[in-house]
């Protein structure tokens, strides 16, 4: 018994190594709800902001320090794409604390818990980006996930948010259960004795013609649950709501971060673990994609409040993702989704930054309120025009290169219709991006112009600085996307 | 790396970009600046254009000045540049208006002058740059860059419709480009498939026609059909013309000139650079339902023209109908139509902007465009009466003018291959010659208003705009042979490419008119069906009536 225990424990301080960032994240938002003055003083709320920013440099430090390799019997898998994707979750959590601090101020909202949440969280998304088995890609879903309904309910004496926190958390709830039942569903069809994701994939392969069903059932239900969580169409519903009610930031922090990190499951469980019954889920999943695709994009057009056309964008987005997903070269798939999403994380982080800032001064929610915004702030409105210039993906802008990448992938992989689908929609979130745009410039303001606030000015800059350094070099970034390796 | 000739055609095609750079700089309310400085680097910028007019090399139909940067090796991205005569044309036509479009803005232009002359600058840049590269992914970068520019000049500077219109030009452009898109990936990965390599310069793409020519029908329908909805968009033919009638109403006169004169061309220079030459076999295939399309432009368009009570509208829909003319000529597909078709995109580009001008000229003195608010102008305005009479002939066909010219050679080309079309597109020219009679006759004669009375005729800057392009239309009308020079070895470069049967054809003419000098037409006669059937395809236009019409006429032109 003593040298089972002793081999067991031997074997995670063995494999520590590769989980530094997780831990040393637990261990500092620990820290950070300690009760009393013992770490953290509870009463310099202005400075939690900085310092939660320091703790995720480094933490991006310690992701790119990780050296490859497997460990904990196989659940996780510290590669290139656990890596790309690692530093994309806190890309975006970085965004979200920066954006954070002006928000939560005036609403007096400002505590300590909100960022340990966030890290948390954070950490969440860091074993979902390796989880290379499926009991350990539900655990970190959960943990990911259980921080941000409570985010999402934030603002507690916000009826929207309440609402929003409410029902995101019974429809992830619902879907994680159905995850589950997927994954005991294909733990049974190989046989009974693996979940990790390699060994599933061969075990799968030979299972006999009597259990396709039971095989189809499980991938289908592992599906419906990713599906919810990424938002894709049919399982989005939640994600409207959620977003409008969350406080801004979380609602940005829910658009990136969280969909990165699902992302790159979906990519491993699929293309590693059910990329032999493949055959199973590439119909369904086109059909997901192209829905998301045409409701996301189709629905945006008709909305109101800027957050929420935010949201349906969003589930456009991962509809074009999922493409990379569907792509039969896992590999490619892979970096074409990383950089896709590292483009869009930047361009929705500015986009955010403007919404947030118009907030700031009670505005900023509904489209209209973007209203000679070019005369007013003629940079803000600048920098918010390259963003959703961008996000339309219209050339030469950063934007363009993430989508073409994937797309020619998608055509690649013989995904015409569905790439021509994509592409036409893409035209339709044109107009609605546009249509902002028409309300910035074309539209004459109401109102005096009130001088910039500070930080969110400086995520805008900085955003848009990085989209137009993204355009110049966009060539070079798709080479070097390539460089994310994954076997 | 680049020649000094391919630095210089850079140059000349970067600097307004630079120049919106610099006045990016200045502040807002400097308008004489932006004025100024916009229109000098456009003059800077044609002056510089008008070298390559007499360093290039008629005789060759190679791309000259060609030059290529690796730019994304690991997709085959070059940025590789180089203009044949077709190019040459049409970006000389480009550096030849920007002047005229910036000239004409002075006084229309009452707000928000920083903004208008950097779009109207980078605009330029993005013009230029389609007509010069010679990659199809620079291409399709150019061609949706142009949009944004575009949008903004009608969006903010345009009329009541302003929004509406600029968003349905950007709406139908962009998913006609990204449908063009999808086309250029697939045979992208076509090429990959048979060659190994990843490329994408425009040559490879042309190269991969016999290829392209052995998958299956529907793969090459939908292939072509993907470039021609892309291209017919912007050009537009019927039925995707809708955007054209609201985006030039609601766009300020320089945009409505650059839209006429340089962005519907991008349409046509699309056919004659991609559709013709990589999917030549697809295009044949096609060319019943791409010839009745082109004919219901070119009579729709002049029927819808005539009743238009908005000079502007008329204007527009006269656009449709003579790119209608311009379509059919290069759908002939012999050199006749080709020549008559880019012959029709000059004279478009120079008629058309002097029409919209000269509408643009009224509007700023009395803010309306409406044809029954006006009449006896020619009293009051003489030398208006008279630019607008030559620029109305111009358009109209009337012989010693350049659209003479054209519409004759499109004619000639269309009734060698189709001689239904070409009577057909006739009728079009007739109908043309009625609207553009009948608006000038509402608007310059008859009894003339107290207001009317009061306009004042064309000053200096109006009268130096207009110069150059009644100087272009005499030149052309009178004198077409240096044009006609440039583009004689690429147009038979691309006669081989879109439709070898013709030149095969000509020649067995030649052959059997020699042989019957020899009076031995007995022998060659039953030949002749027989050796133009195997390479004639279904639909082959020159293969059999060639023979008859082209031997003579062709004959003589060598």
């Amino acid at each position: 018994m003593t040298g089972f225990a002793q081999g067991l424990l031997g074997a995670l301080l063995r494999d520590t190594h590769l989980i530094t960032p997780q831990l040393f994240l637990m261990i500092v938002a620990t820290l950070m709800l300690w009760p009393g003055d013992l770490f953290f003083n509870r009463n310099e709320k202005h400075k939690w902001a900085p310092i939660t920013l320091v703790i995720l440099a480094i933490t991006a430090a310690l992701v790119g320090r990780t050296p490859d390799g497997e460990g904990f019997s196989r659940m996780f898998r510290m590669d290139g794409l656990t890596r790309g994707f690692q530093m994309l979750c806190v890309l975006g959590a970085a965004g979200t604390v920066a954006l954070s601090v002006k928000l939560l101020n005036g609403l007096k909202q400002q505590t300590v818990e909100y960022y340990a949440l966030i890290l948390f969280s954070l950490s969440g998304m860091l074993f979902l980006c390796g989880a290379s088995d499926l009991i350990s890609v539900y655990f970190s879903l959960e943990l990911m996930a259980i921080c941000i309904y409570i985010l999402v309910a934030y603002l507690r004496d916000r009826a929207t948010s309440v609402e929003a926190g409410v029902k995101y958390f019974l429809l992830g709830a619902f879907s994680s259960g159905i995850l589950v039942y997927g994954i005991s569903l294909l733990y049974g069809a190989a046989g009974g004795t693996t979940t990790n994701l390699a060994d599933l994939n061969q075990a799968l392969a030979l299972t006999p013609t009597t259990s396709n069903l039971l095989v189809f059932s499980g991938v289908l239900m592992v599906l419906i649950g990713m599906g919810f969580k990424v938002a894709a169409v049919p399982f989005h519903m939640w994600s409207p709501d959620a977003y409008e009610g969350a406080p801004t930031p979380i609602t940005m922090f829910m658009a990136t971060a969280p969909k990165a990190a699902a992302l790159a499951a979906f990519l491993r469980v699929f293309g590693a673990g059910l990329h032999g019954v493949s055959s199973d889920w590439v119909l369904p999943l086109c059909y997901i994609a192209g829905a998301s695709m045409i409701l996301g994009n189709v629905t945006a057009v008709k909305q109101e409040s800027m957050k929420r056309l935010l949201a349906y964008s969003s589930i456009a987005h991962v509809g074009y993702m999922l493409l990379g997903v569907l792509s039969g070269d896992a590999r490619a798939g892979a970096q074409a989704v990383w950089l896709y999403m590292l483009i869009y994380i930047v361009m929705n982080t500015g986009a955010f930054a403007v919404v947030i800032y118009l907030q700031g001064k009670g505005e900023g929610e509904r489209i209209e309120d973007f209203k000679g915004l070019g005369r007013k702030h003629p940079v803000l409105a600048f920098a918010m025009m390259i963003f959703l210039l961008s996000l339309a993906g219209i050339p030469p802008l950063a934007g363009f290169f993430g989508k073409f990448y994937l797309f020619k992938l998608a055509i690649e992989q013989g995904f015409v219709t569905l790439t021509t689908i994509a592409l036409l929609t893409s035209a339709v979130g044109a107009y609605y991006y546009l249509g902002v745009v028409a309300q910035m410039y074309f539209r004459e303001p109401e109102g005096e112009a009130v001088p910039m606030g500070a930080t969110s000015v400086f995520i805008v800059t900085l955003a848009c600085a990085l989209v137009l350094v993204a355009t110049a070099f966009g060539p070079w970034l798709v080479d070097w996307a390539t460089k994310i390796t994954w076997v | 790396m680049f020649t000094a000739n391919t630095t210089l055609m850079l140059v000349a095609t970067f600097l307004p970009l630079l120049g919106a750079l610099v006045l990016l700089l200045v502040p807002k309310d400097q308008r004489r600046v932006f004025e100024i400085g916009s229109l000098l680097v456009m003059i800077v910028s044609f002056l510089m254009s008008a070298v390559f007019w007499f360093g290039y090399d008629r005789a060759s139909d190679a791309v000259q000045w060609a030059g290529s940067w690796n730019w994304i090796p690991s997709m085959g991205v070059k940025f590789s540049v180089g203009m044949d005569g077709i190019s040459l044309l049409l970006w000389l036509l480009t550096t030849f208006i920007g002047p005229i479009a910036i000239a004409c803005s002075f006084k229309s232009i009452e707000e928000r002058h920083k903004e208008y002359y950097i779009w109207m600058l980078v605009l330029q840049t993005a013009m230029l740059g389609v007509f010069i590269t010679q990659d199809m992914f620079l291409f399709y970068l150019f061609w949706e860059v142009m949009l944004v520019p575009m949008y903004f000049l009608i969006a903010i500077w345009g009329g009541p419709q302003k929004l509406y219109a600029a968003i349905k030009l950007f709406l139908y452009t962009l998913a006609g480009g990204v449908l063009m898109l999808v086309a250029i990936l697939a045979i992208y990965f076509l090429q990959h498939k048979t060659t190994g390599g990843y490329n994408f310069s425009l040559e490879s793409f042309q190269a991969m026609a016999p290829v392209i020519a052995q998958q299956s029908k529907t793969y090459q329908i939908l292939l072509a059909l993907a470039f021609f909805i892309g291209f017919a968009i912007k050009v537009p033919m019927f039925p995707f013309h809708t955007w054209l009638p609201d985006a030039h109403v609601q766009a300020p006169t320089a945009g409505s000139v650059i839209l006429a004169a340089i962005l519907l061309k991008m349409g046509t220079y699309g056919f004659v650079r991609f559709l013709l030459p990589i999917l030549p076999d697809a295009t044949r295939m096609l060319m019943k339902p791409f010839l009745i399309l082109s004919l219901i432009g070119i009579i729709y368009g002049a029927l819808v023209a005539m009743i238009q009570k908005d000079m502007k509208k008329l204007v527009a829909y006269s656009s449709v109908s003579h790119l209608g003319l311009c379509m059919l000529g290069l759908f002939a597909l012999n050199p006749y139509g080709i020549k008559g078709g880019m012959f029709q995109m000059i004279n478009h580009g120079i008629s058309t902007s002097g029409l919209f001008l000269a509408v643009g000229i009224v509007y700023e003195r009395r803010h309306t465009r409406m044809i029954a608010d006006f009449g006896g102008l020619s009293k009051s305005m003489p030398i208006y009466a008279t630019v607008f009479m030559l620029m109305t002939m111009s358009s109209l066909g009337l012989p010693l003018l350049n659209g003479f010219i054209g519409e004759g050679i499109i004619l000639m080309g269309s009734f060698q291959a189709f001689p239904w079309a070409a009577v057909v597109a006739t009728l079009g020219i007739i109908l043309g010659a009625a609207y553009l009679l009948w608006m000038y006759q509402r608007v310059m004669f008859g009894p003339i208003t107290a207001t009317n009375e009061k306009m004042e005729d064309l000053n200096l800057r109006e009268i130096l705009y207009f110069a150059p392009l009644v100087i272009a239309a005499f030149w052309i009308g009178m004198y077409p042979k240096p044009i006609m020079d440039v583009m004689e070895a690429p147009v038979r470069k691309l006669v081989t490419q879109v439709n070898p049967d013709f030149y095969k054809a000509e020649q067995l003419a030649a052959q059997q008119a020699i042989a019957a000098k020899l009076g031995m037409q007995g022998m060659t006669a039953p030949a002749a069906p027989h050796q133009a059937a195997p390479g004639g395809h279904d639909a082959a236009p020159a293969g059999h009536e060639a023979p008859v019409h082209e031997a003579p006429a062709h004959g003589g032109g060598h």
